[in-house]
């Protein structure tokens, strides 16, 4: 499956987008590491559209001065809605992605269909977790199964600009008290994703968004660490896949061909 | 020092050593079933008046070696007839079953008995794979799954999923939750270095039952002792269980005569279609992921099957004689590992049931005063 980097025109100017797969557009907000294509994702773009817009200062592209919160990072996912895709759609946003999935979901129901919240950040009680630590710590809390990992293609500096730009931000916050107060004005039916063995994201979180997202699924993904697509692939694209596709419906068991 | 009076329910009418896997039901006589139900289960209940702490159930499949196939059920019984002892689940065997009905109940269970469940999650014997068609290679990786899943079903607040590698659930939410808080104790065994390294990463009581010598629960509880400790917490003696075949007679010649003649039943006649089962999962899969274990199981069968009366005594491999004797040998015991619950099995082979009735009314008058506070 191949990506495209596309610009999507934008009311302050153009914005990276990578772009592939077909089917029903989905629109995927990274997580503070940049825009990363896994083997999951691209399984999931043999059904879907996949549209990544790359937030700025992120892999390389330059900050924006309007831009300074994740409620503004949301404001920009919601016209990448409007000029990419131009009209409702799925989302699916992975730790500081699904924090801005979030916002969006709370500041515009109208444009957003079902939501993937996979392991998002932003509801640390008490600050516990988050990405701390040398990079052989954050590895073993992000992955349970490192050696699924890609092999590293962007720049050290670039990853460096990367950790910086989620801190311009987010700054400190481990818990979005404003965002947190809201989360029962979400209407998307919700897939929440939690991996066993996440070491950033604490189980109080996924909690928290299970009891005050009304129309949530709370789903622990066995073995997994924070990365669950890079840890349990099939796992990932079984799940996302199933609940994109059936809805509601997705608590219920069926075959691929259906009853006799 | 904690007591279980643990009960295999062995069906004893068969007279011929039988090899063959899965042992013929041809000749199960129901109306003696139902004879032997009512009996033992009396007997399961008198263990509560005869001072014991716990009372243990256990599940097996396809031979007469046990009748309790599915011991929540007699577990739902005994939470009924008592009143105070702890129930202890020492099985469910929980790769070969549905997690999610385990977790409801075991939830049942402690909630109908106000808290009074240890919640045994077994690994099982390896025959019990070939009756229920799981691949015995699994039996590691399943139990660590289903554990984390059950744990989940007891503790999470809200509905959940959960999407493994032999377990997948899309929305989970058990009625009744369990009445312990956080959840029921655990019981594993640990008979072996892996396995008590297992129990003791999950804080469950490792249980160590049919003990070939005291040096091999040394070495066990040694491993459980360190991973927990690498993990954080620090196991007391009631968190070690050690097993014991015993009988209490008014004489000790009849004690040995009684057990002798039950062990030779268990091992020649209960245990051998299970043991032709076994030999062929232990010979033909992982069970044992490291072939050493692998032959330290087929020595230890060897041991146990083999070792005179008086040696297994003298070992601590088992508990037989008068009242003093069987206190002395607690205490020796007690001394050698610093184990704080004993899982005590009176009913072996076809021991007959008054006696066995007669050990447990010697048990509760003149050997538990002597040792509850050892």
């Amino acid at each position: 499956m191949s990506f495209a980097l596309e610009t999507v025109a934008l009311a302050d100017g153009g914005l990276p987008c990578h772009v592939g797969g077909n089917g029903d557009p989905l629109l995927c907000l990274h997580s503070a590491g940049g825009v990363r294509i896994s083997p999951a994702l691209e399984r999931l773009a043999q059904s879907r559209r996949l549209v990544m817009p790359v937030f700025p200062g992120f892999d390389g592209t330059a900050r924006r001065p309007g831009l300074k919160t994740m409620a503004d990072l949301a404001e920009l996912a919601a016209q990448v809605i409007d000029r990419a895709i131009g009209r409702p759609c799925d989302v699916i946003g992975h730790s500081f992605g699904g924090w801005v999935a979030a916002w969006l979901a709370v500041r515009h129901p109208d444009k957003v269909e079902q939501l993937v919240l996979h392991a998002p950040a932003g509801f640390r009680p008490e600050g516990v977790g988050g990405l701390v630590g040398d990079a052989a710590t954050l590895r073993r809390l992000m992955f349970a199964h490192p050696e699924n990992l890609p092999a590293e293609q962007k720049p050290a500096e670039m990853q460096a600009q990367n950790r910086a730009t989620v801190h311009h931000y987010h700054g400190e916050t481990a818990t979005d008290r404003d965002l947190a107060a809201r989360l029962e004005d979400i209407k998307a039916l919700t897939l929440i994703l939690h991996g066993t063995k996440d070491g950033v994201i604490p189980i109080a979180s996924p909690r928290l968004l299970k009891e005050r997202i009304r129309r949530s699924h709370l789903v622990y993904v066995y073995d997994a660490a924070h990365g669950i697509d890079v840890d349990q692939p099939p796992r990932f694209t079984r799940l996302v896949g199933d609940f994109l596709a059936r809805g509601e419906a997705f608590i219920v068991n069926h075959t691929e061909t259906g009853a006799a | 020092m904690k007591f279980n009076f643990f009960h295999l329910m062995p069906w004893c009418e068969a007279n011929e050593p039988d090899q063959e896997w899965p042992v013929s039901n041809r000749n199960f006589i129901p109306e003696k079933g139902t004879e032997l139900y009512r009996d033992y289960i009396d007997t399961m209940v008198y263990a509560e008046e005869c001072g014991f702490d716990w009372v243990g159930c256990n599940e097996h499949h396809f031979s007469p070696y046990g009748l309790m196939s599915n011991c929540n059920l007699i577990g739902a019984i005994l939470v009924n007839r008592t009143k105070s002892v702890r129930i202890a689940m020492c099985g469910n065997l929980v790769p070969l079953l549905n997690p999610i009905r385990v977790a409801e109940e075991y939830a049942m269970l402690d909630v109908m008995s106000g808290g009074r469940l240890i919640a045994g999650f077994m690994r099982g014997i390896p025959h019990e794979y070939v009756a229920y068609n799981i691949p015995p290679d699994e039996s590691w990786e399943r139990l660590a799954e289903a554990f984390e899943l059950i744990v989940k079903c007891w503790t999470e607040p809200e509905p959940f999923g959960w999407e493994g590698k032999y377990y997948q659930y899309r929305a989970v939410s058990i009625w009744p939750r369990p009445y312990q808080k956080p959840y029921p104790q655990v019981l594993m065994s640990a008979s072996n270095p892996d396995s008590a390294r297992f129990a003791a990463e999950r804080r469950a009581i490792m249980g160590m039952v049919m003990l070939p010598d005291l040096d091999t629960a040394r070495e066990s509880i040694r491993v459980y002792k360190e991973t927990a400790r690498a993990n954080g917490w620090e196991p007391g003696p009631e968190h070690i269980l050690i097993g014991a075949h015993t009988l209490v007679c008014d004489r000790f010649e009849d004690a040995k005569r009684y057990l002798g003649d039950g062990l030779e039943y268990f091992y020649n006649v209960l245990a051998g279609g299970p043991r032709t089962a076994q030999r062929l999962v232990v010979q033909k899969t992982r069970y044992f992921q490291d072939p050493a274990l692998q032959a330290r199981s087929a020595a230890r069968r060897g041991v146990l099957k083999t070792t005179p009366i008086e040696e297994r005594i003298e070992k601590g491999m088992i508990l037989c004689g008068t009242p003093e004797m069987v206190v002395d040998q607690l205490k020796r015991m007690k001394d050698a590992l610093g184990h704080g619950v004993m899982n005590i099995n009176m009913k072996i082979g076809n021991i007959p049931n008054d006696v066995v009735r007669r050990s447990m009314t010697l048990w509760g008058e003149r050997v538990v005063p002597h040792v509850h506070n050892l």
